[in-house]
């Protein structure tokens, strides 16, 4: 998306934004229109089901209505957006029991006394295309997320699925930059470990052909 | 000389072209040497784009859309009443 093109849904936006709160309620709509895929999507990442991303996404779009008058501002809509979005989302993960977390450190790359990297690295990033988008790849991967504790994953989805930039995403969680990056290059660490048992196994069982 | 960990320590900032100029240079330097910590960049960048395809896939069910459509009518018919 260019520029200016950015500009301008930022603008039609914030006019938006103002006739609703004006009470303008096809104002409503099409802010509702614009943003529930993006609340959907995020809270579905999140809670990992239809049904409570369901119920996620109704929550947000009725704190929107209800609570427009107090938006003011301040940052930028699409951030408050996202905000609510993500206490709605801990929210109901709260309400449900919880899976013990794993430690995020025990899946990180280990180095030797030089400063080597201790465990053998192979590159399975050229053999990837025959394994997208088939249920067994597009499973490991959500499980492989899932099981990033939330602090990694929450910057993880906002910044690597979502695309935001890394601004951004500190405004939402109210995070420095360097902590968001250090987030989220953990995230990447962990995911990138968790994929390559599957991957390389994938491989491997190719060279026996 | 950068070692490994250095290497994956500053492959954030590389991807993103943050670094300045020489410890790219001393980056790339490395890796010229160290094929492992290759074979992590390539699988470290494809982790972000398979797992970025991946979850984007995901479409508001039909039957979600409508529930939410539903839902904010009963919201602004209430409205209306009051």
């Amino acid at each position: 998306m260019s520029f200016t093109q950015q500009k301008e849904d930022r603008e039609i936006e914030e006019a938006l934004v103002k006739d609703f709160q004006a009470g303008n309620l096809d104002a409503y709509d099409k802010i509702a229109e614009l943003y529930q895929k993006k609340i959907y999507a995020l809270s579905f990442n999140l809670v990992r089901n239809q049904m409570d991303a369901q119920d996620v996404a109704q929550e947000v779009l009725l704190t929107l209505f209800r609570k427009i008058h107090t938006f003011q501002g301040k940052s930028a809509f699409s951030s408050w957006v996202y905000r609510i979005t993500l206490n709605a989302s801990y929210m109901k993960l709260r309400s449900k029991k919880k899976e013990p977390n794993i430690s995020i450190d025990e899946l990180l790359p280990s180095f030797n006394g030089a400063g080597f990297q201790q465990e053998k690295i192979q590159d399975w990033s050229e053999n990837t295309e025959s394994l997208m988008f088939t249920n067994e790849t597009r499973e490991v991967i959500n499980k492989a997320v899932g099981l990033l504790p939330e602090k990694e994953k929450v910057v993880f989805l906002l910044r690597d699925v979502e695309g935001l930039s890394t601004e951004k995403v500190s405004e939402i969680l109210d995070l420095t930059i360097p902590a968001v990056k250090s987030r989220l290059h953990r995230a990447r660490l962990f995911l990138r470990k968790k994929l390559s048992g599957y991957f390389e196994e994938y491989n491997s069982q190719k060279g026996e052909i | 000389m950068i070692c490994c960990k250095e290497c994956i320590d500053l492959l954030y900032d590389y991807i993103e072209g943050l670094l300045d100029q020489d410890t790219s240079k001393s980056l790339e330097e490395h890796f010229e040497e160290c094929p492992p910590c290759i074979a992590f960049l390539n699988t470290y960048k494809s982790t972000t784009t398979i797992c970025r395809d991946t979850l984007n896939q995901i479409e508001i069910p039909d039957e979600v859309r409508l529930t939410l459509q539903s839902f904010l009518k009963a919201q602004k018919d209430q409205q209306d009443k009051k």
